[in-house]
């Protein structure tokens, strides 16, 4: 394994190693925060609308809803030359 | 040749590339004058600058893998459709009235310049434009200023062959930085691609990368992961570009995830996104319906484009089995028991089944990082320390995304002890008020 790989398995087996703690707690504890907490998807690129002039080339909107069902999209696919 | 080692029929390829230029040609003959305008989901919007840039992208891409007369005479005849349009008047005046885009404005004109059709008068008003007191007049993140240290090279040097230095802004970016693997939005995902794509200009001048290969290719394997699992095929295939655009090795999990892409195709007709709506299709009719449906569907179709060209480079075709180097029987099939316990289903799933053990054990990896990101998506924090022990057993846990989520439940256990102080301080003060109450 790389230097790397034994730096990131070090830290892994630091907590492995580290005394118990009940971490499923902690997750329904962060649950009541978590809708508030997710600023993640939030464009950055959108503060203050600094950036909204720029050409996005290779960027898509995202709807956030899964892909539609495979056979329905070869229905239409036709319409594609 | 072994039947391991037998690279991804080449032909399969290039059918897959002339797709993406077929539907550019169509794309750029009912979208390219006007864009798009959605009235029900401005999210769909497309400016006439950004379909125009992002075709000619695919073509300075599908250059590269231009060795068969069908792909060659696709990109010369959607090159000469193209022209009008990327150096028309709305493109001079976004030039005149914006220098501080100028670049941003006369990609598509840099891009089929570098292809064999140069234009002396655009390149006038974009000298013009770079000379003006406005050029820096708008301030951009890491890989944006990428963008443009690529495009000014392409211009002032569009001569193939690597170049010795990597671009000025390749060390401030996340291609010199670890990602967040765990929380990162689509935008941090896209600013590795185009980092990416920028400073290894589709090898044909690629820059020296500004870490080591090795590191970017795990978090983009952690990225795959995640996108596989969202079916996201748009990021997914522009993740998948970091390992034809940095080397000459597919590792197990790229080629698996490229299995999948070409499967969705397949199945499909088209390599799909979320936005194209089936049932928005269906209220449609003529014109209407065909925008639309090009609209939504162009981009990710393009990325399968940029794909497979670069794919079709020498050397750098995907193995068309999965690559089985040192694997632990049966850790596939450890992993999928935390997977399985969800019914969310993807079609890499499918994908999945179809694979030897052996294969699936080779895949053990992606399995992990897909295993994370649901996980820490969910606040399954419980689970996620199991995981990790079953990932060291397994001697998968040297990866990054391994080492963030324990640096993330080390943070949480400090977190839940500052939580537990504060709650023992309210008490004590609680006790003690109630102990002066009783005595007054």
């Amino acid at each position: 394994m790389s230097a790397n790989g034994n730096r990131h398995q070090e830290i892994v087996k630091r907590l492995l190693d580290s005394k118990a703690v009940d971490f499923t707690a902690i997750g329904k504890a962060v649950a009541e925060l978590g809708p508030s907490l997710a600023i993640a998807e939030e464009p950055w690129e959108g503060f203050c609308g600094t950036m909204r002039r720029f050409i996005h080339i290779y960027q898509i909107f995202n709807p956030e809803v899964p892909v539609e069902e495979l056979g329905g999209l070869a229905n239409v696919a036709g319409q594609l030359k | 040749m072994s039947v391991q080692k037998q690279a991804w029929n080449k032909e399969d390829l290039a059918r897959r590339l002339c797709h993406a230029l077929d539907i550019g040609r169509q794309a750029v003959e009912e979208l390219a004058e006007k864009g798009y305008t959605d009235p029900e989901e401005p999210g769909n919007n497309i400016r006439p600058e950004k379909l125009i840039s992002e075709t000619a992208f695919l073509l300075l891409a599908a250059s590269t893998a231009a060795d068969t007369s069908d792909i060659r005479k696709r990109i010369e005849d959607l090159a000469r459709l193209l022209i009008p349009h990327a150096r028309s008047e709305r493109m001079l005046l976004g030039m005149c009235l914006h220098p501080a885009m100028a670049l941003d404005y006369a990609q598509a004109h840099l891009c089929l310049a570098r292809l064999g059709y140069p234009d002396a008068n655009f390149d006038l008003l974009l000298r013009q434009s770079m000379g003006s007191q406005a050029r820096y007049g708008r301030e951009r993140v890491p890989h944006r200023m990428l963008e443009q240290e690529w495009l000014t090279a392409v211009w002032e040097n569009p001569a193939a062959g690597s170049r010795p230095h990597t671009l000025p802004s390749a060390p401030g970016s996340v291609l010199n930085h670890s990602m967040d693997l765990l929380n990162c939005s689509r935008e941090d995902i896209y600013a590795l691609t185009h980092a990416l794509m920028y400073v290894r200009d589709f090898n044909i001048a690629p820059r020296r990368l500004p870490r080591r290969r090795a590191e970017i290719m795990a978090e983009a394997e952690a990225l795959l992961a995640r996108c596989l699992d969202e079916q996201d095929y748009d990021t997914g295939g522009e993740v998948l570009l970091a390992w034809p655009l940095t080397g000459r090795s597919w590792n197990a999990a790229s080629v698996f995830g490229f299995r999948v892409l070409t499967q969705v195709e397949d199945q499909a007709g088209f390599l799909p996104a979320s936005s194209t709506r089936l049932a928005r299709l269906e209220k449609l009719k003529g014109s209407h319906r065909t925008h639309y449906l090009l609209a939504t569907a162009y981009h990710t179709i393009y990325v399968m484009g940029l794909l497979c060209a670069t794919a079709l480079q020498p050397g750098r075709t995907p193995p068309s089995r999965i690559p089985i180097g040192t694997v632990v029987p049966g850790s596939a099939k450890m992993l999928l028991r935390f997977l399985d316990t969800d019914p969310r289903s993807a079609h890499w799933r499918d994908e999945l089944e179809k694979l030897t053990e052996p294969e699936r054990d080779a895949i053990a990896g992606l399995l992990l990082n897909i295993a994370f990101r649901r996980k820490v998506s969910r606040g399954e924090f419980g689970v996620l320390r199991e995981l990790l022990d079953a990932a060291h057993a397994l001697g998968l846990s040297g990866t990054p995304a391994a080492s963030q989520t324990a640096e993330m439940l080390e943070r949480l256990a400090t977190f839940a002890e500052i939580k537990q102080t504060r709650v023992e301080k309210v008490r004590k003060a609680e006790d003690l008020e109630e102990v002066l109450s009783t005595q007054l």
